[in-house]
């Protein structure tokens, strides 16, 4: 009848030396005790609600026998990290007892003190700013609200209220895709010269169905990139990596450009890749180039400003004489990279200077440092590879042709002097062109030697680095370069002429552009600049 | 038959029984009373019928308490299946019929079948009086009913019942016709049938119309038709701005004769007793600030201005430079509305190891106090602490700041200030309007007052005799109130040991308390779900709120004085009208207990702290002019609206704070449990 059964009431009254009490007794007192209890309870609940708490304690039930004078249970409290069981009796079935534990002395006097717990404090955030509530890590996060707003949302229009929660895009990756992510990063991380990350590489590049974990790709490689600069066989991986997302035709990696394009130009530009000296970091500066490139050629009719950017920063690097050679070289293969136009543009207007400042480096006397020398010789070689292919692709432009009358040439020669009176470089241009023996000897006076002593220590040191330049030295070859020039230039406007005005007069400025382009590259590099020049070219220029 | 044969029918009765003691005596007191009763029976005409069904009628009851059982079951299988249309009025009459078929068994001490009864039929009424059902289930024995504060109340009183003629109708053609005497009598005893003609009301009202009355109805009617007078206080700061700002060339005179005042009185102070003083001064200026304003304060106060009354009390003077800072305030503060929310700043109180009980935020936001299940008090001061945190970066800049705090020395780097001295837990703290004292009641049954100045205990208040509540400093500060597991409120001010009122009625612990702007009221919420309203002067209760279905936990009162929302354990708001006593609108939205309630300054916006994590602001602008155009309707129709619900990172919302410049402030304990 009553929820206490009397024969608790009879073990209760055993326990505290009652052994006669008559059932009867017990069965009156049972409904008793279940009211008393309820009554204990309905204070309790008392305590806890102005407690603030939605938990009841140990404590509350203290309280709440305090409140009705009567002595509260010790023994019992709440929080502790052991609370305390019954357990039921071997044998009996409805017989239970208090888990309590027996505790040595001596193990609670050589236990070490517990930590003292933090003191209480208060700290202050803004909970909402004129009502809207800021974004900041003391919010609950917006996510806890959506799940609510999708049920009231219906309700408050209704109410016609402005509804300022904007619903945050669900992103749910499936967890087979998790689970591919998980294996990519593995191998990335630590098997990348296994041959199943090859074949995930190829998977990267060609399935589709991977464009959710393109966010998540971005940030591993961030994050593995600004972290693992010393490991050079994972920022390998990682370029592979980013060159297979490219690659992959399903994949819209556009919006996460700006994420990937610090850590890309990192690997290319960064002063130290890798820590040991077997590591082959301009292999990887050299991939991380031609990424760029591509990267550049994808995207810089979405991104106007991608490739000035990059080159701005490119540049930054090949003109600093603070930044090491190494950071030069990523510099130099990022720009030619981009184009011969860009390395026409910006590393040829510069190489004589910069020319002058590698020069020391690369000499045996100057530069003991062999580690340091042939860095020097990588930027050299990396330098004549760049120039070279900028001029042969200016050469390629301009098809052999039939020689014209000579006397046509120079008369629009003169008409052009005339009607471009603003092409200011025009003057020493031809200067230049009026010159070019005593020119030609002073600077084969100088580079020769040179060019003999890059030509052994190359062979010496590493034959297969300049294998570009090295495949096509040939012996050194008198230069009628001045001739040649001419009868180009005149072959040019012979053709040209018979266009409009405006374009010849381009025409003109290109022509003379790459002239002198050439006639520089010649004094610079000498004649390991030849073999970039196309035969027809070069048998004009011969 | 004559008064022979009743006096027979009794003897039979009594023998029936086997009650022999009960017989003689009968016998005897009839032996006793005869020629009395024979002079008497010529003119008692009693019905003949009348013995046989006191005979069958007892003889039924107390032979059969299965009777109950079979009499509640076919009654509510009938109501189940009545017309569809008056089938929800007609089950409205089943769970005071249930209740009270139980209690009736019990108290006969048929304590089987009553459980029977109890178990069988409880799931009927389990949701919407889970937590009565729960209370009842306890009841095992006479003696119970007695003692219990709910069941006694259940039988004293009537359920009140709104019902269409027709249901009643049917009702009773039902009970005529079963012949089952117990339900009629037990409907006739306890249900007070309110009988409207016409088509019975939605179900939707529900809520309104089972109502129990706790003292019965007409006393709450009685109650509740007494004059209140709720509008503000005369001369507030409020309207002295309201002046200054109307009439600008003016202002500064107005200020300089208000400062005059002031000083006048201070001067004075000494001299005259506490009778005359602030409000005899104070009205004589106003007189002055309504003759220099009058025709601008017309203008500006078309909008409805509350009425203004005369305090009760004598009220304490405000030192002239904080009159001067609370008007900067005023001035400065910020309008609020449903399209201009408030800024909210969020104290998060950690590492409390679940011991924190309540905490309380001055008026302008910059002390913090949290009342410890430790008996201590502890008091943040938030300008102090953001300097500290600022020099926690620079090691060296912090040893080398001094600890001004009295308490430095023993709390070393301790960013609060400690107060202790209670002997159980604080359940409360009040800052004074000012910020110079702070008031804390404990489980100790004492209410102590503290200085923050001077960081110390200046008086400890004994009155109680149970845990102390709730403590609230009057909106002017001097006078406060306190309520009690004793239930009772009682009225302080700060120079007296004795409480100045004592205000008994409820029948449960009064649980919360809080000041009518004008200090001539105090609100109290309790555990009977009731809230009060309380003349202070008198100390007799001119108001009593029915309607909540649980505990009152929360108060707040509007700065125009015109309404009140109390919030309960379930979760609901309710929103008060003083004048009429009547609920405006249920405020649903919150989904367990709502700690906290604040009104903004101008009134515009009522926000609400809850143990569900989220602070709601809610619109109440739009609701009461709701109100005034559909000319008082049911109330269940307009509801308030929910402008925005903030949620917190698990953090209950203990306390909720607007400053005068209408900045809300907030307070709660981070729990990872919740």
């Amino acid at each position: 009848m009553s929820i206490v059964p009397k024969e608790t009431i009879e073990v209760t009254a055993q326990s505290i030396g009652i052994n006669n009490l008559s059932p009867d007794a017990a069965l009156a007192l049972a409904p008793d005790v279940e009211y008393r209890l309820r009554e204990i309870m309905q204070e309790a609940i008392k305590c806890m609600r102005h407690s603030k708490r939605n938990l009841l304690t140990t404590e509350d039930v203290d309280s709440a026998l305090r409140l009705r004078n009567v002595e509260p249970i010790y023994g019992f409290a709440s929080g502790s990290g052991d609370p305390l069981r019954f357990r039921r009796a071997l044998g009996h079935r409805d017989l239970f007892y208090v888990d309590d534990k027996d505790v040595d002395f001596k193990d609670v006097i050589e236990a070490p003190l517990p930590k003292a717990p933090l003191d209480c404090s208060v700290v202050c955030h803004w909970l909402a700013i004129e009502g809207v509530q800021p974004a900041i890590p003391e919010n609950a996060p917006v996510e806890v609200i959506r799940a609510p707003s999708e049920t009231k949302l219906p309700e408050q229009k209704e109410d016609g209220l402005p509804v300022d929660i904007r619903l945050p895009v669900k992103h749910v990756l499936s967890r087979e895709l998790q689970l591919y992510f998980d294996k990519i990063t593995e191998l990335v991380v630590s098997r990348s010269d296994s041959v199943l990350f090859k074949e995930a590489l190829a998977s990267l590049a060609t399935d589709s169905g991977l464009h959710p974990l393109v966010p998540y790709f971005t940030c591993f490689i961030a994050d593995e990139v600004s972290h693992g600069l010393s490991n050079f066989p994972l920022l390998f991986a990682l370029m592979r990596l980013v060159w297979s997302l490219l690659q992959n035709p399903h994949i819209h990696i556009e919006p996460y450009l700006h994420q990937l394009m610090p850590s890309v130009v990192t690997c290319l530009v960064a002063k130290r890749l890798g820590n040991r000296l077997a590591d082959n970091h301009w292999e990887l500066r050299d991939f991380t180039a031609t990424v760029v490139a591509s990267i550049c050629k994808r995207f810089s009719h979405v991104y106007n400003n991608l490739q000035t950017r990059l080159t701005k920063t490119l540049l930054h690097a090949f003109l600093d004489p603070k930044r090491a050679i190494t950071q030069h070289y990523g510099a130099i293969q990022g720009l030619a990279a981009l184009g011969p136009n860009v390395v026409r543009l910006l590393v040829v207007p510069n190489l004589e200077t910069y020319l002058r400042l590698l020069e020391p480096e690369m000499l045996l006397e100057k530069q003991k440092n062999e580690m340091k020398r042939h860095e020097a010789w990588r930027v050299y070689g990396a330098l004549l590879s760049a120039a070279g292919q900028s001029i042969y692709d200016r050469l390629k432009m301009f098809p052999s042709m039939p020689s014209p009358p000579a006397s046509t040439v120079w008369k629009t020669n003169f008409r052009i002097i005339h009607s471009c009176s603003a092409n200011k470089r025009r003057t020493p241009a031809d200067l230049l062109e009026e010159q070019p023996p005593a020119e030609k000897i002073g600077n084969d006076g100088a580079l020769v030697p040179l060019s003999n002593n890059s030509s052994d220590m190359e062979t010496d040191k590493d034959p297969a680095a300049l294998g570009d330049s090295s495949a096509g030295r040939s012996s050194p070859k008198d230069i009628r370069e001045s001739h040649s020039e001419r009868r180009q230039k005149r072959d040019q406007l012979e053709k040209r002429i018979l266009r409009t005005p405006a374009l010849l007069n381009q025409a003109w400025k290109d022509d003379l552009d790459s002239g002198r382009l050439l006639l520089l590259l010649f004094e610079l590099f000498g004649e390991s600049i030849f073999p970039f020049i196309p035969s027809p070219e070069m048998a004009f220029f011969l | 038959m004559d008064e022979e044969d009743i006096e027979k029918a009794v003897m039979t009765y009594l023998k029936k029984k086997g009650f022999k003691q009960t017989e003689l005596a009968f016998q005897e007191e009839q032996q006793r009373q005869h020629p009395k009763t024979a002079l008497n029976s010529t003119n008692s005409h009693v019905d003949p019928e009348i013995a046989c069904q006191i005979l069958s009628f007892s003889s039924e009851l107390e032979n059969n308490p299965a009777q109950y059982h079979e009499g509640y079951g076919k009654l509510r299988s009938w109501a189940y299946s009545s017309l569809d249309l008056y089938k929800h009025e007609l089950l409205r009459v089943l769970y005071p019929v249930f209740v009270h078929c139980f209690m009736d068994l019990i108290a006969k001490g048929h304590i089987q079948e009553a459980r029977t009864l109890f178990n069988s039929f409880r799931e009927d009424h389990e949701m919407m009086h889970a937590r009565d059902l729960q209370k009842l289930e306890g009841v095992l024995s006479p003696s119970h009913l007695e003692e219990m504060e709910f069941a006694h109340s259940l039988r004293q009183s009537k359920f009140n019942i709104k019902i269409c003629q027709y249901s009643y109708d049917l009702l009773l053609q039902y009970l005529h016709k079963t012949q089952s005497v117990v339900m009629l009598g037990l409907i006739n005893e306890h249900i007070n049938f309110q009988v409207s003609p016409g088509q019975p009301t939605s179900i939707s009202d529900d809520a309104e119309v089972v109502t129990f009355m706790g003292s019965g109805q007409d006393a709450t009617n009685l109650i509740n038709q007494k004059e209140i007078h709720w509008g503000l206080l005369e001369d507030s700061l409020e309207e002295r701005l309201e002046k200054a700002g109307a009439l600008v060339p003016d202002s500064a005179k107005v200020d300089g004769e208000a400062r005059e005042g002031e000083v006048e009185e201070n001067k004075k102070r000494p001299y005259e007793g506490g009778k005359q003083g602030a409000s005899l001064k104070k009205s004589k200026k106003d007189k002055v600030a309504t003759a220099t304003g009058k025709a601008s304060r017309v203008e500006t106060s078309t909008v409805s201005v509350a009425p203004r009354v005369k305090p009760e009390l004598t009220l304490p003077s405000i030192p002239a430079e904080v009159e001067h800072s609370i008007l900067e305030d005023l001035r400065n503060r910020v309008q609020l509305s449903s399209a201009a929310l408030p800024s909210i700043s969020f104290y998060t109180f950690i590492n409390t190891h679940n011991g924190l009980n309540c905490a309380s935020i001055s008026q302008d936001g910059s002390l913090v106090a949290g009342g410890f299940s430790d008996s201590s008090l502890k008091v943040w001061d938030m300008a102090k602490l953001g300097q500290q945190t600022g020099y926690a970066t620079s090691q060296i800049v912090e040893d080398s700041y001094p600890s001004d705090s009295l308490l430095g020395a023993n709390s070393g780097r301790k960013s609060y200030t400690l107060f202790q001295g209670h002997s159980g837990p604080v359940y409360s703290a009040t800052f004074s309007p000012f910020g110079d004292y702070i008031l804390s009641s404990s489980s100790d049954s004492t209410i102590r007052l503290w200085s923050t100045n001077l960081n110390t205990n200046l008086v400890c208040y004994k009155g109680h005799n149970y845990p102390v509540w709730d403590v609230q400093f009057s909106p002017v500060g001097h006078y406060f109130a306190s309520s009690s597991h004793d239930r009772t409120a009682r009225i302080w001010s700060m120079d007296r040991m004795q409480p100045l009122r004592i205000m008994a009625g409820h029948l449960s612990d009064v649980d919360c308390l809080q000041w009518h702007v004008n200090c001539n009221y105090i609100a109290t919420g309790s555990s009977d779900k009731t809230v009060r309203l309380w003349d202070v002067q008198s100390g007799e209760c001119v108001r009593i709120f029915i309607g909540h279905r649980s505990m009152i936990l929360s108060l707040a009162m509007s700065p125009d004085g015109r309404y009140m929302a109390s919030g309960d354990e379930d979760g609901t708001v309710m929103m008060w009208e003083l004048a009429s006593g009547r609920c405006i609108s249920p405020l649903v939205g919150h989904t367990s207990c709502v700690w906290t309630l604040a009104f903004s300054c101008e009134g515009s916006l009522l926000a609400s702290g809850s143990a569900d994590c989220t602070v709601k602001l809610w619109d109440v602008t739009a609701s009461t002019k709701l109100l005034k155009t559909e000319d008082n309707k049911t109330g269940s129709i307009n509801r308030l609206r929910s402008l925005k619900t903030l949620p917190t990172k698990s953090t209950p919302v203990y306390s909720l704070q607007f400053s005068r410049r209408n900045l809300l402030f907030a307070a709660g304990v981070l729990s990872k449990n919740t």
